[in-house]
């Protein structure tokens, strides 16, 4: 038996640090393109792990609300099955490109302020849905945003985290620090206020197209974030981490962001400033954020 | 302007009643009853094992819906029922975050098998059971998350206004015929808040319990689960709750609940051509049971033979250990009940119920004397305003879609009244994810989202096709045995 039976032509696009996806056509469904996301789960003395269904179950029950801004997850497949682990491909809506690809891409002046508010509202109705189904994505960055040819956002990769834990990468591919939140890298205790910082730093790219933060190390990382939003107060350090707030007090004011973005004008400087507070406490929620003055005067567009 | 978008079509897991006749089981040559009590004994498996291993009700009640979805793609001939069981339980443990070793599984179904029954697992049980896991994820197309009627019998008596005594007593019976529906393919049927009103019906009416006046009652409403579902029927509820009630008429102590000893197939042998052969009951009990698939159109409410509190749970077979009085557990704690408050004096008084003359007791061994007709409708003549249930699909191809109530059946359901800030943080816990539950999204989304379960439900009855019935659709995998 093979589940895989209903796809063919099969086309490599992508590998990730855990799975590999490839594109191929649904001879079921009018030859629609899918992408296929091969994950490969381990399997314990208890079959698969818990951690795996409850992950998969809890994508499944997410797809019935057919979220505009999320990628839709057709179906799962079962592909090979060794002694300890089991192949699933995911078989994921097929979308144009990522956003890291299609900034690559843009041309000289960069992008129309219209369309990055059009995608920076509709990533965050799609981080507003996840958070409201109390899912953490996590891992937001370009390359696990989607955007169509008439540019609808879909968010991708999410609700996997769990079982890459699991396995660990396959493939030596680094994984990016630069959308990172500071209480991620500090290790300390997160929450879904971690996508609203990775939205900050993908917005600010969208004007500049280059990282807001590009650190090289972990603490680099951190580094470059304090260096440009300031030292941060006392009261909103983390108590949970090793490190102290001394050492990192040291860091000044940071800098002006219209100085950084000089393409936002001012209700996009105040968002990406609200998006990258140091303090997850006070960092702006999805909900929130959508009410913006930013968006005043922005319909969302439902047809495209 | 755009062209409409392929919508993927998820496993709709109703069927109508020819689709329940029509299971691999039937088509493999075993007969609607002995495929029922195939679907008993696995049920009260997993619920005593359950119960056994301390699992909490949800978790066994999700292990059943497992079950009973299994067997819409697979034959009881094929797969032995009481590993399929056993795999029902390990799973719904995993996704319940409440996981029980596979070994311990096994062995504590051992307890409760014979060792003929028991023979089934073969030599390497275990192995029997993880072989079939991966069949079982295939099958159910990991649809993992099930809402049960439970938390649906107590949000809606939260609603339901009145002596709170007597509605806790209504709660405690409704919440039996939950625990009991299992056993029936009530789960294959209708969405959780439908059974979940069924139950409060037939409680109400068992005991007596005229639920007269609820919260947030508007003048149009008639019937109580109007404030949650409209154009829920009685037919419908009747319906249902004869299915319920079937089971006790056709549950007898004294008959051997398990498979003759001849009949077990062993694993790796299945008899695939062995003769439906007539299950081992009198002739007016097959009738019976042929019925409970069968349309209940003129059966009026009859009350059990055996009372309904107790539980049938106790007629399975031997070795039988000291068996709780029911199921699952009982509702955690009385259900907090909304204080009546004064707001609907103006309201038109109800027509009375007329007092009934029998009771059902509490007590097993008192016979129950035949509740004899239902109860007249609070407004007589409304009973025919909701679609009747035998304009159920019975033909593949028949289109039901006007019998079907519209779109939006559920939107009335009110907010929980808990939940106040939407965008509050979250942290992840260390085990993992939450459960969906009524999330804050989903309140603010009233109604209900496209494909959800409830709408998903129609949209494909008036498709009329169901997973089962498409003949080479993608999750009908052939069964699989090593
Ligand atoms: N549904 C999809 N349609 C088109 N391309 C996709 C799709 N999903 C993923 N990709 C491409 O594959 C890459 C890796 O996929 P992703 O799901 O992010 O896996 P990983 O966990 O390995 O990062 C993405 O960055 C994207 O370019
Ligand atoms: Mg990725």
């Amino acid at each position: 038996m093979n589940a895989l039976k209903n796809y063919d032509d099969f086309n490599h696009i992508g590998t990730g640090a855990f799975g590999t996806v490839y594109k191929a056509r649904d001879k079921k469904n009018e030859g629609r393109f899918v992408a296929l996301k091969k994950v490969r789960v381990a399997i314990t003395d208890d079959g698969v792990p818990l951690s795996v269904l409850r992950e998969i179950s809890l994508l499944k029950q997410l797809e019935t609300f057919h979220h505009r801004n999320i990628v839709q997850l057709y179906d799962i497949c079962h592909g090979k099955r060794g002694e300890n682990d089991l192949v699933i491909f995911l078989v994921l809506e097929h979308v144009d490109q990522d956003l890291g690809s299609f900034l690559e891409k843009c041309p000289a002046p960069g992008l129309d302020p219209d369309l990055i508010r059009s995608i920076i509202h509709q990533m965050l109705t799609g981080i507003d849905f996840l958070h409201s189904n109390r899912i953490v994505h996590r891992d937001l960055k370009p390359q696990n945003v989607l955007i169509t040819d008439k540019h609808v956002i879909k968010l991708a990769d999410f609700g996997l985290a769990r079982i890459y834990e699991y396995q660990m990468a396959l493939t030596p591919v680094v994984v990016t620090l630069w959308y990172r939140a500071p209480e991620v890298l500090l290790q300390s205790a997160y929450a879904s206020a971690v996508d609203l910082w990775s939205c900050g730093c993908i917005m600010a790219e969208l004007f500049t197209r280059k990282p807001l933060f590009p650190g090289g190390s972990e603490n680099a990382q951190l580094g470059k974030i304090l260096e440009v939003i300031g030292a941060p107060a006392r009261e909103s350090w983390p108590e949970d981490v090793a490190m102290s707030w001394e050492h990192f007090s040291l860091y000044g004011k940071g800098e002006d962001l219209s100085k950084l973005i000089p393409e936002a004008d001012a209700a996009a400087l105040n968002l990406i400033g609200n998006l990258v507070e140091f303090d997850p406490t006070k960092r702006v929620t999805a909900e929130a954020a959508l009410a913006h003055a930013y968006f005043e005067n922005y319909v969302p567009d439902n047809d495209s | 302007m755009t062209q409409p978008e392929i919508r993927f079509k998820m496993p709709n897991w109703y069927y109508d009643k020819k689709a329940l006749r029509k299971t691999p089981s039937f088509l493999d040559g075993i007969s609607n009853s002995k495929e029922m009590r195939y679907r008993r004994e696995g049920v009260r498996l997993i619920v005593k094992v359950g119960a056994k291993l301390g699992l909490k009700y949800e978790t066994t009640a999700s292990g059943t819906v497992y079950f009973h979805r299994f067997y819409m793609f697979h034959s009881f001939k094929q797969f032995p029922r009481f590993i399929t069981s056993c795999c029902c339980l390990l799973l719904a443990g995993k996704v319940e975050e409440t996981p029980k070793k596979c070994k311990q599984i096994i062995a504590t179904a051992q307890e409760f098998l014979t060792d003929r029954q028991f023979q089934q697992f073969g030599d390497d049980p275990r192995e029997e059971v993880m072989t079939l896991e991966r069949i079982l994820l295939k099958t159910i197309k990991f649809d993992l998350q099930v809402q049960h009627p439970y938390q649906f019998i107590l949000k809606y008596a939260k609603g339901i206004l009145g002596d709170r005594d007597k509605i806790g007593k209504m709660v405690q019976m409704a919440w039996t015929f939950i625990n009991d529906s299992f056993q029936t393919t009530l789960c294959l049927q209708w969405e959780p808040e439908i059974i979940a009103i069924a139950a409060i019906y037939l409680a109400s009416k068992l005991g007596q319990f005229e639920i007269s006046d609820w919260q947030g009652r508007t003048p149009s409403q008639r019937r109580w689960w109007e404030a949650f579902a409209s154009e829920v029927s009685n037919d419908l509820l009747e319906d249902i709750c004869h299915q319920i009630l079937d089971l006790y008429q056709t549950t007898h102590p004294e008959q051997p609940q398990d498979s003759p000893a001849e009949e077990e197939v062993s694993p790796g042998t299945p008899k695939r051509h062995r003769p439906a052969s007539p299950p081992p009951q009198p002739k007016l009990k097959l009738e019976k049971k042929e019925e409970i698939h069968a349309i209940a159109q003129d059966k009026k409410l009859q009350a059990p033979p055996m009372p309904p509190m107790v539980s049938t749970i106790n007629s399975v077979a031997p070795p039988l250990p000291k068996e709780p009085p029911q199921f699952f557990a009982p509702p955690p704690s009385e259900p907090p009940l909304i204080p009546s408050h004064q707001g609907f004096q103006s309201m038109p008084p109800l027509p009375p119920i007329p007092p009934q003359p029998n009771a059902i007791p509490n007590q097993p061994g008192i016979a129950a004397a035949q509740y004899p007709h239902p109860p007249p409708p609070l407004h007589p003549g409304l009973n025919t305003q909701g679609p009747p249930v035998h304009a159920r699909p019975v033909g593949s191809n028949s289109s039901v879609s006007s019998a079907y109530p519209p779109h939006g059946y559920f939107m009335q359901v009110p907010p929980p009244q808990d939940f106040t800030a939407s965008s509050h943080q979250f942290y992840q816990s260390g085990t993992g994810v939450h459960h969906m539950g009524t999330s804050p999204h989903q309140v603010r989304q009233m109604p209900q989202p496209a494909g959800g379960p409830i709408r998903d439900h129609y949209r494909t009855s008036s498709q009329s096709h169901h997973p089962y019935m498409r003949g080479q659709s993608a999750y009908m995998m052939p069964p699989q045995r090593r």
